[in-house]
């Protein structure tokens, strides 16, 4: 049986990414308070939330605005039942590490104050006992009591610990807009890009990974970004940088070659992480041919990697309460099995890794009629 | 065979969507609206090719898309046609000639019964 698809080329267009990609640098601009507030004023939320506000009498109440001052370390009390346990490892390696350590970047912190003068901690207990940790350890010259050391803090008047309690949720997560993965890639990106500061490992390798994805013309960008119309872009970022380098390079370089026209599906990076692996594994090139044939196969059965995913996803489903007799969660290991058993069904000749071939046991058996049909 | 159909709505508006069963599906239309509701044109093919195809529309054909409120509807927004949107499925199968869809109807609504099909 010889192999039975060939690969079709599509017309290759400009991609407006080149120019519009918001990690190629920086707006470059700075805006004032005023610009901020303008758009509140223009959000129809905004004027939904301040119409509730006369609605239910509700003013801004100054007496509850937090205090700022100077207070020595030793006046801090940590409650345990409000904060977490200390995770000395967090103190050691990532506030204290010693490359990146830097006063400047240290946050007040939170705490009540009891009418009793007792300060008690909300948040910041792992900067403060790193910061009280190097003065005990004689790592700031001219101070030798940490318990004197003064450090900002920011506080209200209180009794109420169930006010620490919803502030610890609340500054924690619960309540508070997170940075996104994509906001923490920018970041990384931009203190390379944009500050020429290469001081952080991490940094330096997401940036990497960035140019090598987008040296195939592959751009992450924000999820439910109106950027995802374009070809090349993709949001899912925790998979992305979960791939080395070179497989990003080999999975993007595919992409741009066979399905430049698409937006990047997340299948992708699964099903190149595990070829990348298990090829490199058994010492078996990953051959211009076969990468060519995969994407020959998938025009032709699928489309593109999007309808692949629906159907070895429905076709894993089967598979799993067939074998298993109850219905079983998705595995991404399957993206990369399940290519390389319908290569082979469908008359592929070159060599692959034997450890794709004997997982997840017939379950290319199991995709629709249609496109089994297709084999014969 | 799978089905993906433009659909023209009873104040003229422009949609899309996919079937297995486009019969069944003309008649929900023909339900929902009160009125019979004619699917322009229906393409015939592999199931995977024709949600692909629908997919694309949904995302690089997406500026044309007729939103109500945040949500994103499967018509064409005022002022994008049937012919428009005939044109960009057609130039999508031109330029990705590996798709398996040809048109099986025009002007079709469920009164015709079934398509016969080769």
């Amino acid at each position: 049986m010889t192999f039975k698809f060939n690969y079709e080329e599509v017309v290759r267009k400009p991609n407006p990414m080149v120019e519009i990609n918001p990690l190629k640098r920086g707006k470059g601009r700075t805006v004032n308070l005023q610009d901020r507030v303008d758009k509140l004023n223009k959000s129809a939320a905004w004027k939904k939330t301040t119409k509730l506000w006369t609605a239910m009498n509700k003013t801004f109440d100054l007496t509850r605005f937090p205090q700022v001052s100077m207070e020595p370390l030793g006046a801090l009390d940590i409650d345990e039942d409000i904060q977490r346990e200390l995770d000395e490892k967090h103190c050691a390696n990532r506030i204290a590490n010693p490359a990146v350590f830097d006063p400047a970047l240290l946050q007040p912190v939170i705490c009540i104050k009891t009418s009793k003068g007792k300060f008690i901690s909300i948040d910041a207990q792992h900067t403060v006992s790193t910061v009280a940790g190097l003065i005990d350890a004689g790592l700031m010259p001219g101070v030798t009591d940490w318990k004197e050391f003064k450090f900002p803090f920011m506080y209200i008047e209180t009794n109420n610990l169930s006010y620490a309690r919803k502030a610890f949720s609340i500054l924690n997560g619960k309540g508070k807009k997170k940075q996104s993965q994509y906001q923490q890639l920018r970041n990384s990106v931009f203190v390379i890009r944009i500050d020429k500061d290469r001081s952080d490992e991490d940094d330096v390798k997401v940036e990497k990974l960035v140019a090598a994805a987008e040296s195939h013309l592959c751009f992450p960008v924000e999820e439910d970004s109106t950027l995802l119309k374009h070809p090349g872009t993709f949001s899912n970022i925790s998979t992305f940088k979960s791939l080395s380098i070179n497989e990003i390079d080999t999975a993007c370089g595919w992409h741009d070659k066979y399905f430049h026209y698409e937006g990047v599906h997340v299948s992708l990076f699964f099903i190149y992480r595990d070829l990348c692996r298990e090829f490199g594994s058994a010492k078996i090139p990953l051959s211009e041919k076969l990468q060519e044939e995969l994407a020959a196969m998938i025009q032709k059965l699928f489309g593109n990697l999007s309808q692949f995913q629906e159907s070895v996803t429905e076709a894993h489903r089967r598979w799993h309460e067939k074998s298993y007799g109850y219905k079983g969660s998705w595995n991404d290991d399957a993206y990369a099995c399940a290519l390389v058993q319908l290569y082979q069904k469908f008359g592929g000749k070159e060599k692959v890794a034997p450890t794709l071939l004997d997982r997840f046991d017939n379950l290319i058996e199991f995709f629709d009629e249609d496109i089994m049909g297709l084999a014969d | 065979m799978y089905h993906l159909y433009l659909v023209t709505s009873v104040g003229g508006r422009a949609g899309f969507g996919i079937a297995t069963d486009y019969r069944e599906r003309n008649k929900q239309y023909a339900s929902h609206s009160g009125d019979i509701v004619k699917f322009s044109y229906i393409y015939g093919g592999l199931r995977t090719h024709a949600k692909a195809i629908e997919r694309t529309i949904k995302t690089q054909f997406s500026d044309n898309i007729w939103i109500v409120d945040d949500w994103k509807t499967e018509w064409l927004k005022d002022g994008v046609t049937m012919q428009d949107l005939k044109a960009y499925v057609d130039q999508l199968l031109k330029e990705r000639s590996f798709y398996r869809l040809t048109v099986i109807a025009e002007d079709y609504d469920f009164k015709q019964g079934l398509i016969a099909t080769n």
